[in-house]
Parts: structure tokens; C-alpha cells; sequence
């Protein structure tokens, strides 16, 4: 049986780390359209402090809730803004769903998924349809939720997910934004994406793929 | 006798404006329009120069009409439409929702012919047109609903929209004599065979026409508010769904979402709507953009009533460049785009920090580090036993903001985010520790977000540690929400003077609620509003932050370079400030003789010369209003990087405020005796 240990939790963040800092300019010009243009620099930093804080713990010793309490403090630290609390937010509902073991079951990854949606839900107060990050996030737990209960292969279940919340975050192009920066501009936020949907929709592209690579057994 | 052609909708009842857009827009000759409009070409002609005696035509087709057409255009040749017809989203004395039904009505009574089968939804927008439309003396008309009926929470129900318009158009109504849902699929198929039921749905089987109002599903929309779906766990099941056509529910592509409903529904499903040959939607507002484009993609409709607003959204999420078409005499040369704006920086993260050295070296005497918080700065005097301390902070950015008014008579400490975006918990705890004399520590900080999220996290650990924190949020730019949501808009520029009132009333020993209630005081009778000219330039990748045209001018622009509310033509400097002073004196109704503190604030591009010839109106406004200045700040207090513009405070100032405005302070940016 394939596992989910605390050491691949450092390669993980360094998966997003990467995927973050190469969407970095994509997401600053979507959020200079109607935000304040930071986005791409706050997720790149806030995930690249996360993954380094990771690697330089070594994690020998830690719990996979212990490494994502880490990851969600050196990312907040780095951040602040928007992006920190919520993130954080929700690393820490994912730190007390996987609880204090040193590794689980690879197919209990997705619950990752569904935790951290609750955790940004919880955080934000945003619904479904406001324009944020939510329209990638809430989809894509809807997703995992369901193959989780239908008992589908973990890289099929994070592979819905992430085409659940690509969806969400193209939807979000139609929305009029009811929360956040955007909301300031009302009407004039339809017809442009949501920069943090985007980033969600990316991250959880992401996961997928690590997970594929990860089975696929491509790292010894 | 020849026949004439049928008038495409969008022209309205108009045959100048029709001939007017063939000649001029399609650029066809006045033969081809004589055939195309079924009349002779001599009348092409006198159409053509009556179009120009009228202003229709004068040297381009009247904007408001082009912009509405040539969306009409679009949104026909995007979707497939048969025809479609956009009103302006503004002018009319009467609520949009009027008009669109009015828009519908029109379409209705012109595309209804004798022995016709209506179908007809429910909606605000259904039940205007249903009272509208005209009966043009047609014969052997039916309406017949095109679901069952709702619960009579609302006046717009299915059974209402389905009389008025019978009586409006003197057709025969066929009510569906069942509930829209039921409370079982069984139920359903029991009703569904009772005869007079099943009579009802065959007729409903047999319309050629219906006319749809299409619901967002939004807490706010008509799908929620007439009870349709009180007993469903919407999300649980519908999460997908982004909208209501007829009752039934679609995803953001037009696809049916199913769910427990399904089955209990009595009305036309989508399958049987897209049969019906002539479908007319009739919706508008921003609220609803996806919910109408879901309907669009779906096919459900081939007949669209909008307003224009709502199809430039629509074709703009469908990547649509609605830039308007222009006579190229009049296209001004567009200027090289800034592709790249230079700046003193080195490394782009390294921004930040080099800023904060670089000030503590400027200010030694002013600014100190806080120890082991390299985002926290404190006033040397700080803290003072028996104080309240004031703490300020948010994005770096707007320098001199934040740290700028730190000093005595102003702030005691101040947490320093990155560019644009609010510190983490830990600087403002530390911050909050510095500053902290015993007395209790105020936070001040602007209305975003980041800094409600992280100032309160902050707030909770300072309490924690026993420290007491009041919290003020300041909200003074009139331009970012309307004045009945005040408690929604950006605080800005107007930050300067609430720090000023609070670190004064500090400064007096005055306890903490006494300083909380000033500042509150402080907040709540300051009004700020900025115009940009240029937008700011991102440190990150030195690039604008939004693309502005050469003889345009943002309104409303907050000091993150975000866009503002509205694009106008760029105005004279006079103009520009009467924009603002309008919107302020509106807001502020000052009395005559009233005393108010101005700033004239530079975004951070515009130079003191244009700040002085705006003060110069400011002032001859004012004074015609009675008004007197007590004060003038004027330069760089809160900036927006690089963003050429100008932001404009007035606080109204009392006895109280005035006292607390005047109090010597000394800080890098607002130093008095």
C-alpha cells in the first residue's frame, strides 16, 4: 500500500512551490484587472517560504500535522494579505485531518482537499458564486467528497478535483465579484477570472500531478 | 402588393435608425437598402437625410443608440440568435426591470401572430412585460403557464404572469392546475394523469412561443424568494447549478444539473423548451450575467431582451472586445504603451525591507526597529507608562504611509505588510507589544480583507498576553460603495487625519474608549475621493497595473492601483476637481460658516504643480458653499506607488476634532509645533 509520509509532504510543497512561482506573472495580470496586482507574488512567497521552512525542519521527527501547522505559519508569516490568513486557515484544517501520524494511507490524500475548503470557507465566510476562491475550492471538495465515498483510486479522485475547480475558476469569469478587493468594483468585475480561483485551480492541478508522479513511482 | 420585410428588432420601431446603420456601420449602398428594407430607394434617401435633420446621423450614429446596436450585433452573431434586441442600461426615469419588460412587450406584441400557443415563466421581468404588451388585434391567442403553480409569497407567480398577459393580449389562459412542485415523483405522475392536468400540459406541449425570465440563483433572486425550492438542501444537491430557466436548474455551460427536483416538477422541461421554435429570454442586471450566459450557451433561448450593460458583460466573459467602433478622423493617435516602467529598486523582494533600513536611517530620531520584528517599526519616545498606545499599519506602497506617522502626537508603532497586501499576525503583535503603555494599544487600520483578517488575529494574541486592543477600521473613500453600505468602503487617504485625531488624543492621556470614540468620530466625518491619470507600476514585474487610454481618466481609484468605479474622458483640472467636490459636498452636507481639515494628496506620479491648480478650485468651491479651511495638507501623504493621480480629504471638523487637529505632532510626514 502506497503512503503519505511527513518527507513527501516536503516534496509536495516543493511541487506547488514551483507551480506557484512559474504562474506567478499569469496571476499578477489577472489581478492587476481587478485587484491590486500582488497575487502572484504573495502565492509564489507564501508557498516558497512554506516549502523551505519544510526542507530546512528535515521532518524526521515531525507529524504530518506537525509539517502542515509549519507550513501554514512560515506561509502566513511570509504573506499576510488575503492569501496568508486563508491558506493558513485552511493548512491547519488539513494539519487536524490527517491528525498526529507520521504517515497515512496515499488514498486518504484527497481529504486533504475537502479539509482545506472548510478551512478557507470558515475563515473567509464566502459562499459559492462571489467571485473568490471559493468558486475553485468548493467544486473541487464537492469532487473529492464523492470519489472518496465512492472509493476511486486517490490519483482519479485529486485528477476530478482539479478539473472541478478548473471549471469553477473559468465560471468565475461571469460572476460579479460580492467579496474581497474586487467587490469594489462592482459591475466592472465581470468578464475577468478570479486571480485566487485561478491559483486554487493551479495548486490543485498540481497536487494531481505530484500524486501521478508519486504512484507512477518515478521518485525512489 | 409586395411584402415588406421584417425589421430586425434591435432597430426598434425605427426605419431611420435601420437605414441609417446599413449605410453608415454595413456601409451598403442605398440600392441594396432599398431592397433589403422593401421600400423604394428614393425613401432611402429621404430616410437618410431625415436621419441627419433628426441627430440620428449628425457626423457618427448617437453613441448611446451605436453601443446598443452594435451589442445587439454582437451578441446575434456570438449566439446564433435569431434576433436581439439591447436598451440602455441607463437613462428612463423607470427601474430597469421596467423597461426590459416594456423591451419585451414590444418584441411580443411585434413577433405574435393570430392562433399563436404563448408560454409563459414567472418573474418580475415576465409579469412587467405581461402588463405591457400590446394586443395588436390579434385572434385565437393562448397563453399557458409553463410550469405549475408557486406558493402566493410573491406577486409574480406563475398563475399572475400567465392571466396578466392573457388579458393583456385578449388570448385565452390555460393555467396548469397543479403546483410546480410536488412533493413526490409519484405525486407528480398521479397529478400528470389526472385529465384535466394532463389536458393542460398537452396544450403547454403545443406552444410555438414562450417567453422566459431566467434567475441567478444568488440568495437575493427571485428563484429563492418565491419559495420554489424552500425544502431542497440546494447545495447538497444543485452545487453545480448557476441558474433557473422555467424552474429547472443549469450549470455555468447550459447544461441540465439534475437532482431530486427533477422528478417533481410539473412544467415544461429543457428538452420540450428548446422544441418550442420561438424562445424569447428577457433578463438583465450584472447580478445575473451567468445565469443568462448559462441560457445562452444552452440554447434555450434565440430571441434575447437585455440592456446593455449586461450584454457587454456577457460578451465580455465570452472574450468578446467590446471596444467601441469609432470614425478614424477622430481616433487620437494612441500613444506607445508603457510596457516597462523603471524603477530604483534592486532586487524586487528585497524591496520592502531596504525601504524600512532606508527610513529608519532617514528618521533616527523619529523611528526605531522593535526587536526581533524586522516588519515593525515604534516611535523613539515609545512606549509611554500609562498611555494608550496607538498602532497602525497595513501594505507598504503608500509611503509615507504607513510608518510616516509614526512620532510623537501620532502613532507609537506601525506593522509593515509587503507591497499592497496587509502584515501577517506576528509584526502587529509586535507592534502592539511596543506600543503598549499600560493603557491599552488602538489599532487603526484601513477597510481590506487582509488587515480584518490579520489585525484581529493579532488583536486575539495581544489579549491573550493581557494587553486590551480597541479596534477602529477606517472607511472614508465615498467612491468604493454607496453611502447606505458605508460600512463596506475602502479606508484611504483619510487614514492621515484619523491617526491625527487618535495619536492627539492619546498624546492627552485620554483613556482608551475616549480615543476609540474620537478616532470613530474622525472616521465617520471623512470623505475622500481619487482620479487616476496613469496607472501605478507593480515593483514585482515593473509593469502598469491596468491598461488606461490616452484620453481616459479612472474615478474612484483606491491606493493599491486597483481600477476605480467608473472610466470618464479626462477633464480639465477644474473639472476633474468639481467631480470630486460635488460627490464630497453631497455626502458631507456642511453648513455655512462649517469648518473642514483638506487634503490634496498626490497618488504618488503627480507632481505639486497640479496639486496647487486643484487646491485653487477646491477653494473657490468651498468658499461659494460657505464653507472655511482650516487646514491644508498638500503633497505626498498616502500614495499609490507611481500611480499619477490625485486623492482629495475633507474632514469635517467640530470644536473637538479642530483642537485635536491642531496638536503639535512630529513624524517623518506630518510635523507641527
Amino acid at each position: 500500500m502506497q503512503t503519505f509520509s511527513r518527507h513527501d509532504l516536503t516534496d509536495l510543497f516543493r511541487s506547488l512551490a514551483e507551480r506557484m512561482a512559474a504562474e506567478q506573472s499569469y496571476l499578477a495580470e489577472l489581478d492587476g484587472e481587478i485587484g491590486d496586482a500582488d497575487h502572484g507574488v504573495a502565492m509564489a512567497g507564501g508557498f516558497a517560504a512554506a516549502a523551505r521552512a519544510l526542507g530546512e525542519a528535515g521532518g524526521a521527527d515531525q507529524t504530518l500535522a506537525q509539517g502542515l501547522t509549519l507550513a501554514a505559519s512560515s506561509l502566513h508569516n511570509a504573506v499576510g494579505a488575503t492569501t496568508g490568513p486563508l491558506y493558513a486557515s485552511a493548512l491547519l484544517r488539513a494539519a487536524s485531518a490527517l491528525g498526529a501520524e507520521t504517515q497515512v494511507p496515499l488514498s486518504r490524500l484527497p481529504e486533504v482537499i475537502v479539509a482545506m475548503a472548510e478551512g478557507i470557507a470558515a475563515r473567509g465566510q464566502g459562499k459559492p458564486g462571489d467571485k473568490t476562491m471559493v468558486d475553485a475550492w468548493a467544486p473541487a471538495a464537492h469532487a473529492a467528497r464523492a470519489g472518496l465515498q465512492a472509493g476511486q483510486p486517490a490519483t482519479e479522485v485529486l485528477a476530478a478535483a482539479a478539473r472541478a475547480a478548473a471549471d469553477g475558476a473559468q465560471a468565475t469569469r461571469a460572476m460579479m465579484a460580492s467579496r474581497g478587493r474586487a467587490a469594489r468594483l462592482g459591475p466592472r468585475s465581470v468578464g475577468h477570472l478570479d486571480p485566487g480561483a485561478v491559483s486554487a485551480a493551479a495548486l490543485l492541478d498540481s497536487l494531481a500531478h505530484w500524486a501521478r508522479r508519486r504512484t507512477e513511482g518515478s521518485r525512489p | 402588393m409586395t411584402t415588406t420585410p421584417r425589421q430586425p428588432l434591435r432597430f426598434g420601431e425605427d426605419p431611420l435608425l435601420w437605414a441609417s446603420w446599413l449605410y453608415y456601420q454595413e456601409g451598403l449602398t442605398q440600392g441594396d437598402i432599398a431592397t433589403q428594407m422593401g421600400v423604394s430607394r428614393a425613401s432611402v434617401n429621404a430616410y437618410l437625410a431625415d436621419a441627419r435633420t433628426r441627430g440620428i446621423v449628425s457626423i457618427e450614429i448617437d453613441p448611446e443608440r451605436f453601443r446598443a446596436l452594435s451589442l445587439a450585433q454582437a451578441m446575434q452573431d456570438h449566439f446564433g440568435l435569431t434576433d436581439c434586441l439591447v436598451i440602455p442600461s441607463e437613462g428612463g426615469d423607470s427601474p430597469l426591470i421596467d423597461r426590459l419588460g416594456a423591451a419585451a412587450a414590444q418584441v411580443l406584441s411585434r413577433l405574435a401572430r393570430s392562433a399563436d400557443t404563448i408560454a409563459v415563466t414567472w418573474g418580475r421581468t415576465v409579469l412587467s412585460m405581461a402588463s405591457r404588451v400590446d394586443r395588436a388585434g390579434l385572434q385565437d391567442l393562448r397563453v399557458v403557464q409553463a410550469t405549475g403553480g408557486t406558493t402566493a409569497k410573491i406577486p409574480w407567480t406563475p398563475e399572475a404572469c400567465a392571466t396578466r398577459l392573457a388579458e393583456s393580449m385578449g388570448a385565452r389562459c390555460i393555467p396548469i392546475s397543479a403546483p410546480a412542485i410536488v412533493s413526490s415523483p409519484d405525486m407528480r405522475a398521479l397529478l400528470l394523469r389526472e385529465p384535466v392536468v394532463a389536458e393542460q400540459m398537452a396544450v403547454l406541449a403545443q406552444a410555438n412561443r414562450i417567453v422566459l425570465g431566467i434567475s441567478s440563483l444568488r440568495p437575493e433572486s427571485t428563484i429563492h424568494s418565491s419559495g420554489f425550492f424552500d425544502d431542497v438542501a440546494m447545495h447538497a444537491h444543485y452545487h453545480a447549478a448557476v441558474g433557473s430557466i422555467a424552474g429547472r436548474l443549469i450549470d455555468a455551460q447550459g447544461q441540465p444539473v439534475d437532482g431530486p427536483l427533477e422528478g417533481r416538477t410539473i412544467g415544461i422541461d429543457l428538452g420540450g423548451l428548446r422544441s418550442v421554435p420561438c424562445r424569447i429570454g428577457v433578463a438583465g442586471g450584472m447580478d445575473k450575467v451567468q445565469a443568462i450566459l448559462a441560457a445562452l450557451r444552452g440554447n434555450y433561448i434565440n430571441v434575447m431582451v437585455t440592456d446593455a450593460d449586461t450584454a457587454r458583460a456577457i460578451l465580455t466573459s465570452e472574450g468578446h472586445d467590446d471596444t467601441p467602433a469609432r470614425r478614424r478622423d477622430q481616433t487620437p493617435q494612441p500613444l506607445p504603451e508603457r510596457l516597462r516602467v523603471k524603477k530604483f529598486i534592486n532586487r524586487p523582494q528585497d524591496a520592502v525591507n531596504e525601504t524600512v533600513a532606508g527610513a529608519l536611517l532617514a528618521h533616527e530620531d523619529m523611528l526605531a526597529p522593535v526587536t526581533d520584528a524586522p516588519r515593525a517599526l515604534r516611535a523613539t519616545g515609545a512606549p509611554r507608562a500609562g498611555k494608550v498606545g496607538l498602532v497602525i499599519g497595513g501594505g507598504s506602497g503608500h509611503e509615507p504611509g504607513f510608518f510616516g506617522y509614526v512620532g510623537r502626537g501620532l502613532a507609537d508603532a506601525v506593522a509593515i505588510g509587503n507591497v499592497f497586501a496587509a502584515p501577517p499576525p506576528d509584526p502587529i503583535l509586535a507592534a502592539t507589544l511596543a506600543a503598549d503603555g499600560g493603557a491599552g494599544v488602538l489599532h487603526i487600520f484601513g477597510n481590506f480583507s487582509g488587515d480584518l483578517m490579520n489585525f484581529e488575529m493579532a488583536a486575539e494574541m495581544a489579549a491573550a498576553r493581557g494587553v486590551p486592543v480597541r479596534t477602529i477600521v477606517t472607511t472614508d473613500d465615498i467612491a468604493s460603495a454607496p453611502v447606505d453600505t458605508r460600512a463596506a468602503r475602502r479606508g484611504v487617504a483619510g487614514n492621515v487625519f484619523v491617526f491625527k485625531v487618535a495619536g492627539a488624543a492619546c498624546d492627552r492621556m485620554l483613556p482608551l474608549e475616549t480615543c476609540a470614540g474620537l478616532a470613530l468620530r474622525a472616521n465617520q466625518r471623512c470623505y475622500t475621493m481619487g482620479i487616476a491619470l496613469e496607472p501605478g507600476a507593480s515593483v514585482d514585474s515593473q509593469k502598469p497595473s491596468f491598461r488606461l487610454g490616452a484620453d481616459d481618466m479612472e474615478i474612484g481609484v483606491g491606493v493599491h492601483g486597483e481600477r476605480g468605479i467608473a472610466r470618464a474622458p479626462l477633464a480639465s483640472a477644474d473639472g476633474a476637481a468639481d467631480l470630486i467636490v460635488d460627490r464630497i459636498l453631497d455626502e458631507m452636507r456642511p453648513a455655512e460658516g462649517d469648518r473642514v481639515a483638506l487634503l490634496v494628496n498626490s497618488l504618488g506620479g503627480t507632481p505639486k504643480m497640479e496639486l496647487y491648480i486643484l487646491n485653487r478650485r477646491l477653494r473657490e468651491r468651498l468658499r461659494a458653499r460657505g464653507v472655511q479651511v482650516h487646514r491644508t495638507l498638500i503633497g505626498h501623504y498616502y500614495t499609490s506607488l507611481d500611480m499619477a493621480g490625485v486623492s482629495i480629504t475633507a474632514l469635517h471638523l467640530d470644536e473637538e476634532l479642530t483642537a485635536l487637529i491642531d496638536h503639535p505632532c512630529h513624524s517623518p510626514a506630518w510635523t507641527q509645533p
